[in-house]
């Protein structure tokens, strides 16, 4: 039997051999695939992992189902499209701006796709920027990008929190009360929704009682709560998103809060709420897409699209994959080019027709911020609707136009390239 | 004021004591193998999600019974497979390994289960607070106290008073003497790492009825439970369990003045730990 060695401890040079040998594997050279007629490509540099990797998920779902569709009509230009897809991770922008060179440098995308973090968004859009490609930001809702970050080229499918605080705060300030006490993620997204929030609150004469910035990936909500709750609010505004929204709602509920005040915010996906037991499904919320619009065209046929691919009802994020890529092709098709300049050129102003949009009013793009220009659903979570995914009741429709802020509010002043 | 800051530490030492039994777990598997276990978080996560799928058919109770038995023979299987070829290797190759493990768990749970976020019940004699001031002390938090004091005292007596645990703890400080003593180190090394495991499926399916149960549910605890076996003192389980209640309680207090610091206080913690006391709390010298 071979004599164990002594244990050696870990020394500098080895943790930094490790490090080298885990770069080198992000270097190694792709696996080169046969090569007919060159397809037009998307990359998709989005979370697959980590927090928001459900989110991703469904995201690249919809762009997946959007990718067949175009396909099957003809393609982009007449030539076949094909969606490359790297995992950016849920917060290290590092990774997501290396990924996005990648696909940009080696891969040669003709659009860029991502992200659903904000603060991934903004940094995927720097390089999108510097290299001229056509970016589309999918699910990443922070004012900035397209506001004092905007740039010629990046173009975004979900709202921005300004609009998102806007349609909401008037059916909470009406139907529940004035004071409200904030729970916020701390990074770019929640610091901009809870500003726009206090706007919106103040015009209505609301007042905040209190607020605490949570780093993300918070699992413990315990202690926040408990300070929340000493302030007496009439609300508790969860602005946390994903899993830190599910652990922040579910305690919540079970230290019973929601007895004596109010838990509600701004944003709400599907995705929380399913992963949510019934009875912390409550509050006053908004959504950005939802499947249930029986007297909206087209919306049967997309539910039932993604429903035979994944056996689930689309939600925000599928729409969000969905309108992305179907935004690439448009730009392109109506540019007759893939010459970024001429597609951002055709995409700003453009109107997304009704089986893109899927949506009661025409969704269209802000030729002054590249902003989509959306319907928003305000209403209440419910425990159980007519059908298990069903848990959300809309009871007001925002037009997007009268919450989003103006190109002059946002701060937005795009220089374009001069052409070449 | 006073109120709010008793508040966040009795809310604190909820908190604490379920870090504690995340880290004794990991403690346990540390001193007796010198393997730090990276996939530990992976283990709960997997812990909570076969309790998921055993509650429709055995109920909270049964789920509570059974999972962490499971959990604990995958862990027993792992070791036997894997963790057992890299002992008396660098330390490097069992981080490494564990490392990856630990992302093999987290998709694999989202390969079985998905990434999207299942909700876990509790039974509703479990959700009702203790009175309307202090409704943060609801019954499954009290409950979770008691379970943790319960499985700690257990694993305390299993240590002191059983032949088994006496050579578990002979083996942390000798491991060499204890084999040649004829004790089958083997078998000890895997029972133990079985035993680091069953407390990490316990903590998963605790956890599940507390948080989100999504395949990140363990990668956002293993940190905290690192910090607390670090401040507590490498080698010692009474350590380790201080530790975890202290950060607990810190993290809670900081919530009052400074609720953006609430994760970082830990980290600064285990730095002025490090730098006045770098064995830790109740480390024992000339270890590690």
């Amino acid at each position: 039997m071979k004599k164990p060695s002594t244990p050696t401890a870990m020394t500098r040079r080895t943790v930094i051999k490790a490090a080298a040998a885990a770069g080198a594997a992000l270097l190694a050279p792709p696996i080169i695939k046969a090569r007919g007629e060159e397809p037009i490509k998307i990359g998709l540099d989005n979370p697959l992992t980590g927090t928001y990797a459900a989110l991703g998920k469904n995201e690249l779902v919809g762009a997946q189902l959007a990718i067949e569709q175009i396909n099957a009509k003809g393609g982009i230009l007449g030539r076949q499209v094909q969606l490359l897809v790297e995992d950016s991770t849920s917060g290290e922008a590092g990774t997501a701006v290396q990924k996005a060179r990648k696909l940009i440098e080696r891969d040669q995308v003709n659009f860029l796709v991502g992200n659903v973090n904000s603060a991934l968004a903004l940094a995927m859009a720097g390089v999108s920027n510097e290299k001229g490609v056509l970016h589309i930001v999918p699910g990443g809702h922070t004012d900035g990008i397209t506001g004092s970050s905007c740039h010629w080229n990046v173009f975004r499918v979900c709202n921005t929190t300004t609009m998102e605080a806007n349609a909401v705060s008037s059916a909470l300030l009406k139907n529940i009360g004035k004071k409200w006490y904030y729970i916020t993620p701390d990074y770019a997204f929640g610091h901009t929704l809870q500003e726009g929030l206090e706007k919106a609150a103040a015009k209505g004469g609301g007042t905040k009682v209190g607020g605490d910035l949570t780093p993300l990936g918070t699992t413990d909500f315990s202690s926040y709560l408990i300070k929340a709750q000493s302030a007496n609010p009439d609300v508790i505004m969860f602005l946390v998103q994903g899993d830190d929204m599910i652990n922040a709602l579910k305690q919540a509920v079970q230290f019973g809060l929601d007895k004596r005040l109010h838990l509600g915010g701004a944003q709400q996906e599907l995705e929380s709420l399913l992963g949510l037991p019934p009875e912390a499904r409550i509050g006053t919320w908004v959504f950005e897409w939802y499947w249930k619009q029986p007297d909206v065209p087209h919306v049967k046929e997309f539910v039932a699209a993604i429903k035979k691919k994944t056996g689930k009802v689309p939600t925000a994020r599928t729409w969000f994959g969905h309108a992305s890529i179907w935004s690439c092709a448009l730009a392109a098709n109506q540019a007759k080019s893939l010459n970024a300049l001429k597609m951002a050129k055709a995409l700003g102003g453009m109107k997304l027709p009704p089986e893109v949009g899927l949506m009661p009013n025409e969704a269209y793009f802000h030729e002054k911020t590249h902003q989509l220009i959306t319907t928003l659903y305000v209403g209440n979570a419910q425990a159980k609707g007519s059908e298990p995914e069903d848990l959300f009741n809309v009871t007001q429709l925002v037009k997007g136009a009268d919450a989003a802020a103006s190109p002059e509010e946002a701060g937005c002043k795009m220089t374009w390239p001069s052409a070449t | 004021m006073t109120q709010l800051i008793l508040f966040n530490v009795f809310n604190g030492l909820v908190v604490g004591a379920f870090y504690a039994l995340m880290a004794l777990g990991l403690s346990l598997i540390l001193n007796l193998t010198g393997v730090i276990n990276f996939a530990h978080g992976g283990f709960l996560a997997l812990g909570a999600y076969i309790a998921y799928t055993l509650l429709p058919y055995v109920g909270f109770w049964g789920a509570l019974v059974i999972a962490p038995v499971l959990t604990a023979l995958v862990g027993i299987v792992v070791e036997r497979v894997l963790i057992r070829r890299l002992y008396g290797r660098d330390p490097l190759y069992s981080l490494l390994l564990t490392f990856g493990l630990a992302f093999i768990f987290e998709d694999g749970t989202r390969f079985i289960w998905g990434a999207q976020s299942v909700p876990y019940q509790i039974p509703a004699s479990l959700t009702t607070a203790l009175s309307p001031s202090l409704f943060f002390l609801t019954g499954y938090r009290v409950f979770m106290v008691v379970l943790v004091a319960a499985a700690v005292a257990g694993l305390f007596l299993l240590l002191t008073r059983t032949r088994l645990g006496m050579r578990i703890r002979a083996g942390t400080l000798d491991l060499e003497t204890v084999s040649v003593l004829g004790v089958n180190v083997r078998i000890l090394r895997n029972l133990n790492f079985g035993l680091g495991i069953y407390l990490a499926g316990l903590a998963g399916v605790l956890a599940a009825g507390m948080l989100g149960l999504q395949p990140t549910i363990g990668t956002s605890l293993i940190m905290p439970s690192f910090v607390a076996i670090i401040v507590g003192g490498l080698g010692s389980l009474p350590g380790t369990l201080l530790g975890g209640i202290l950060i607990g309680v810190a993290s809670g207090v900081t919530t009052v003045f400074f609720p953006s610091a609430t994760e970082a206080v830990m980290y600064v913690m285990m730095g002025i730990v490090l730098l006045v006391l770098p064995r830790g709390l109740l480390g024992e010298e000339g270890r590690f």
